[in-house]
């Protein structure tokens, strides 16, 4: 009985050296493979993780994406002879380079704010948005600005500047924790927040219709920037040279105007 | 071939399957990339103690809070669903059916959400007071189903004892069927528990002061704050950590229960 154990058991052992030296070959022909040298994770397709939605910047209109980083991505992707594929994903992922290194997409356009941190784990292109953080009220509300928070509520989005911002800034006021801006906007039309702090762009869009105004905008320096995994050099310095030329060719200013002139 | 030999050979078969599966995982994956993105202790390090100060202890005053709320409330469902009184039943059929249909996250988002629009009105405890609330409703339609099913599996000759005893009906639920009820339902009650455990992460929607977070919040928190994914981790072992004794626990109750019958 022992000796027939013993026998399964070596025989295991060979099997599995035989798996071994397998796995290794099939390994090197991977690396191998020839690609455009821009490590696309499929070819001819630039696959875009974005957390939608983020008004104005991504959202889906009549069954399509679309958005100021949506279209200016389309454009960058047709620039490089590319079609653009959106991948809807949590902002953790795209922040944290999960979503670019477990390959779910190339390039993340999700109106990412370039950071210190995020650079260390991604990444960036040359900045295509700066940003401020502002600070929208209830029409009517007795809030002036950040000092006449204190007692009060403050919603922020979760995992975003704003929210860093808030914390560092805001004094005596209770911050709550959104995990979008949709949630966000629910909460101040509930009355369950007081105000909201986050970025000009998706404030400015809930101001259109009346009912809330913004009043402060705060400087932070922030801007945002398309992001891929470290070693995808190549592909960053080719988005950079398509924005460069959207910026000289006045397709940028279009796009800009479309989704950001009042 | 001998019946005894091809048995061992069909088991030789099963152990080297099972080696080359563990060896395609340790020699496929790529462990540095993994290290890097999931297991910094930096990061780690930086999420402690906070992460037990806060995040474990509130999933836990949660998870206790909707579990007492469903389990009271629960008990007056299987209760309703068992009256003689038809509108009674009907009401709490509605009840179970509604709540254990729709997923938690909904449930959630429209109590935090719908209900403080709808009647301008806020939640004690806000937007996450309310989705406290939802858990707790959401519990109760799950408790209620195993609450009644316990109670039907009482021994009927048990209840007609207790009558012949003079015991009012009342008196009997109370002090004869519902012992033994929650003693047969003690497994299927851990199950809710341990569920309602995770359904905490849920709450996220409804949003949460900095002091509120739970576990799951709390981790995607600190995933933005550190850019890198080892809060996640964090919070699975602390979720672990919290399950895997209480499963314990219960197990150990049951045979001693078991021993008791």
């Amino acid at each position: 009985m022992l000796n027939n154990a013993r026998r399964t058991a070596l025989a295991a052992v060979a099997l599995s050296a035989l798996a071994l030296t397998a796995c290794g070959g099939d390994d090197s022909s991977a690396d191998g493979a020839a690609d455009s040298g821009l490590g696309l994770v499929s070819e001819g397709t630039l696959k875009v993780c974005s957390e939608i939605p983020y008004v104005p910047f991504e959202y889906v209109e009549d069954g399509e994406y679309t958005g100021f980083d949506i279209d200016l991505i389309r454009e960058i992707a047709a620039g490089m002879g590319l079609e653009t594929e959106i991948q809807q994903s949590a902002f953790e992922a795209i922040q944290g380079g999960t979503a670019v290194s477990a390959g779910m997409c190339d390039l993340s356009a999700s109106a990412v704010t370039i950071t210190p941190e995020r650079s260390e784990n991604l990444l960036f292109s040359d900045p295509y948005y700066d940003s401020l953080q502002t600070l929208m009220v209830p029409e009517g509300s007795d809030i002036t600005g950040i000092d006449d928070l204190a007692g009060k509520r403050v919603g922020v989005q979760q995992s975003t500047t704003g929210a860093a911002y808030a914390q560092e800034n805001v004094e005596g006021a209770e911050i709550l924790e959104y995990p979008g801006d949709g949630e966000l906007f629910q909460a101040i039309q509930a009355g369950s927040i007081d105000a909201i702090l986050q970025d000009i762009a998706v404030n400015t869009n809930h101001t259109k219709d009346g009912g809330f105004d913004i009043v402060e905008e705060y400087q932070t320096d922030e801007s945002y920037g398309f992001a891929t995994k470290k070693e995808n050099t190549a592909l960053i310095e080719e988005v950079n040279a398509q924005l460069a030329d959207l910026r000289e060719n006045g397709k940028y200013t279009e796009i800009y105007d479309k989704y950001f002139a009042e | 071939m001998k019946p005894s030999t091809r048995r061992r050979l069909f088991r030789g078969v099963l152990y080297v399957v099972f080696i080359l599966a563990v060896l395609a995982i340790v020699l496929l994956a790529d462990w540095k990339a993994i290290g890097v993105n999931f297991f910094d202790v930096e990061v780690a390090k930086k999420a402690f103690p906070t992460i037990i100060t806060v995040a474990v202890k509130n999933t836990i005053i949660y998870t206790a809070i909707a579990f007492a709320g469903g389990l009271a409330l629960g008990l007056i469902l299987a209760l309703m669903k068992l009256s003689p009184v038809a509108p009674y039943r009907w009401a709490a059929t509605a009840y179970i059916e509604l709540f254990r249909g729709l997923p938690a996250l909904l449930v959630i988002f429209a109590f935090a959400f719908a209900v403080p629009i709808a009647f301008s009105w806020q939640w004690p405890g806000g937007n996450a007071g309310g989705g406290l609330i939802a858990l707790i409703v959401v519990s109760a339609a799950y408790i209620a189903e195993t609450i009644r099913a316990g109670i039907q599996a009482v021994p009927q000759g048990q209840i007609e004892a207790a009558r012949s005893l003079g015991m009012g009906p009342a008196w009997t639920m109370v002090s004869v069927t519902l012992p033994q009820a929650f003693r047969i339902i003690t497994p299927p009650l851990t199950n809710e528990l341990v569920i309602l455990i995770k359904d905490t992460s849920l709450l996220f929607i409804a949003g949460m002061a900095l002091a509120d977070r739970e576990l799951t919040t709390f981790a995607r928190d600190a995933v933005s704050q550190n850019a890198n994914s080892t809060p996640l981790v964090l919070a699975a072992l602390m979720y672990l950590i919290i399950t895997l004794p209480l499963t314990q626990l219960v197990a150990k109750l049951e045979r001693h229960n078991q021993r008791g019958r």
